[in-house]
């Protein structure tokens, strides 16, 4: 009687979420079938996919993405590990800071960079096209951190760091050879996943696209729903399919790492 | 000059001294265990040989060279740890040919030392497995064989066998033994379990607190411990107080028994000091040389397989004998009075206490 009550519970707050997060997804996705009169069809989304300037700001976020990526990876896997290694009390601080994006908002972050390297500073990063682009792909690792980090992190917590790392010295491997070669094929799941997250956050990014004036996919959408009807709604299911995907492909990592789980010792 | 030298080595974590004054000299292809209860320093020093820990003050020469200021992976030690530290994410064979493939040898030369460390290890056909597709005692076996890959100076195994089970860790103590043997390399390994010390080391470094209590074969450390501590760490030992009551006849007073040992004792009369004796040293029956005897009573009989361990009270004392299990043996009751033979040179003297 118990179980079946509460069978029933759960079941009914499934379908209210259903509902709360579905039906709007739903009736954008109905909308932008509607672009031809009278018939639903794909037109809305063949006018989108076939924009040059789509093709071009989702390349450049594209890009974008994967420079953030590899620029997270460099800096915290190397980062993480030595903090598990020598500083483990610095541990929560580090944490702290890393947490810090998802409380300060990224304007404060931009507003900062122009502040700092605006063309009549010392450094006028924002002065040239690709300077900027690095400044952006900077601020997109700031973006991303927290969830890098994280990942990383509970990564590395799988692994006796200590003593792998004194087996390797051990055998004549440098700190730089260990990270390359064992750390980072042993974290490769938490990166792999990180990484999605981080493709998401990137690809929908508008703030910092928009204020530091480069021609990314989230100012385009912005563009867009200013001036059009059906493509928008095109554009949102087709950034809600992206967010899904990359959040079915965490899932799927994360279950063939549990499927290839390695028992540690101890 | 003995190949791996430790001198004066001090080892102080802020005001705690973990390692004072470690002297210790190696010979080339010797096998040598460190011996001492948890917190003795053990560890601390064989991390200092492999350069994980500075020595606060002392020197660390092997093969003449002074190794202090080197890096670990400049040192070329071989090094096997309790949990394995296998790299999980490389194969048995990858693991092997780690070190070597960080040196940057050939291929063909790599796949060739990993094959013939495979066979050494008796794992040939794993070469294939990752490290959680292995037992315990294979994966230990393959980090042994991932030390000795790359021909290291001197191996270091810190307690390899504590955590697999008791019969695995029998056979590979012996396996590590011959293995070590048949490449005559110089090994210490660290252990806190005496029995696995005694049965596979050419020495063997009893540690306390930091300093080395004594150093000695097998055999020595068993029967002339050196110090009281290494006398009741090693192996089982029943302490008996007893009274001088003529010093140049070595006569003395257990619980109004009078023992007679055949060297005078340098106490003065009146005094009491400690004997030792080994559980095996007693018998129950009289040999050809068992000159001495106790009287006491039965307090308890423990049937172990091959012995019988038999709990007496002398008075106020306890003795504890060790019988080979026969079936001829008269059955032991608890609370007879029995007689215990043993020979005046086995009595180990600890000293006044
Ligand atoms: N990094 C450190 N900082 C402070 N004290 C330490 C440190 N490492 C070890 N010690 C202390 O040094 C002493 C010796 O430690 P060590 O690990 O050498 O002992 P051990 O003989 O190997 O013991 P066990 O048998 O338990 O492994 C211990 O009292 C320990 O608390
Ligand atoms: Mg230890």
């Amino acid at each position: 009687m118990n179980t079946m009550t509460s069978r029933i519970w759960s079941w009914l707050v499934l379908l209210v979420a259903i509902i709360y997060f579905g039906l709007p997804l739903l009736g954008t996705f109905e909308f932008s079938l509607r672009m031809l009169r009278g018939t639903y069809s794909f037109e809305a989304y063949r006018v989108v996919l076939a924009d040059p300037q789509f093709q071009a700001t989702f390349g450049y976020s594209l890009l974008m993405a994967c420079a953030t990526i590899v620029m997270g990876v460099v800096l915290v896997v190397p980062t993480a590990y030595w903090v598990r290694l020598k500083l483990p009390h610095w541990r929560p601080i580090i944490e702290f800071i890393t947490l810090l994006p998802l409380v300060i908002p990224a304007i404060v972050i931009v507003f900062g960079y122009i502040r700092l390297y605006n063309t009549s500073s010392w450094l006028p990063l924002t002065g040239t096209a690709w300077s900027t682009d690095l400044l952006m792909v900077c601020g997109y690792t700031t973006l991303a951190l927290p969830y890098l980090y994280r990942a990383v992190d509970t990564g590395l917590r799988s692994l006796d760091i200590a003593t792998l790392t004194e087996a390797a010295e051990s055998l004549g491997a440098s700190k730089f050879t260990l990270i390359w070669r064992i750390i980072l094929p042993n974290v490769s799941v938490a990166i792999l996943s990180g990484a999605f997250l981080t493709f998401a956050i990137v690809i929908g990014e508008f703030v910092l696209a928009a204020l530091l004036n480069r021609p990314a996919f989230g100012p385009y959408m912005q563009l867009m729903g200013a001036n059009r009807a059906y493509e928008p709604a095109a554009l949102a299911v087709i950034a809600f399919a992206l967010t899904w995907l990359c959040m079915g492909l965490i899932q799927l990592v994360n279950r063939r790492q549990r499927h290839l789980a390695v028992p540690q010792h101890r | 000059m003995a190949f791996l030298e430790l001198e004066h080595l001090h080892k102080h974590y802020a005001t705690q001294t973990v390692v004072q004054d470690f002297n210790l000299n190696v010979e080339q292809g010797e096998f040598i265990s460190f011996l001492g209860p948890s917190g003795c320093g053990k560890t601390t020093v064989l991390r200092m040989i492999a350069g994980f820990e500075t020595p606060s003050a002392g020197q660390i020469r092997i093969d003449g060279h002074d190794v202090v200021r080197l890096k670990p992976n400049q040192r070329n030690i071989g090094m096997v740890f309790q949990s394995y530290a296998l790299f999980p994410n490389l194969t048995v064979a990858q693991n092997i040919g780690f070190g070597l493939s960080v040196a940057r040898q050939p291929k063909t030369q790599i796949k060739q030392t990993v094959q013939e460390m495979l066979a050494l290890i008796k794992l040939a056909d794993l070469g294939e497995r990752y490290p959680f597709q292995l037992s315990g005692g294979q994966q230990q076996r393959v980090a042994l064989a991932r030390a000795l890959a790359i021909q290291p100076k001197v191996l270091l195994l810190d307690e390899p066998l504590s955590a697999l089970d008791a019969k695995i860790r029998v056979a590979l103590r012996e396996d590590i033994r011959a293995i070590q043997r048949s490449l005559g390399i110089t090994t210490i390994f660290v252990t806190h379990d005496q029995e696995e010390a005694l049965s596979i080391s050419d020495r063997i470094v009893v540690m306390n607190q930091g300093h080395i209590e004594q150093v000695d074969t097998p055999l020595a450390i068993y029967n002339q411990p050196s110090t009281r501590f290494v006398a009741s760490f090693v192996g089982a030992l029943n302490i008996l107080n007893a009274t001088v009551s003529a010093p140049e006849q070595g006569m003395l007073q257990i619980e109004n028994q009078t023992l007679q040992l055949q060297q005078p004792l340098p106490h003065p009369m009146g005094t009491t000091i400690q004997l030792a004796l080994r559980p095996e040293a007693l018998s129950l029956t009289p040999k050809e040389n068992t000159d001495q005897t106790l009287v006491g009573q039965v307090q308890q009989v423990q049937f172990l397989g091959s012995v019988l361990r038999v709990q007496l009270k002398a008075g106020a004392q306890n003795l504890v004998l060790d019988q080979f299990n026969q079936p001829q043996l008269i059955p032991i009751q608890v609370g007879q009075t029995l007689k215990v033979y043993f020979a005046s040179n086995q009595v180990l003297l600890l000293g006044a206490g």
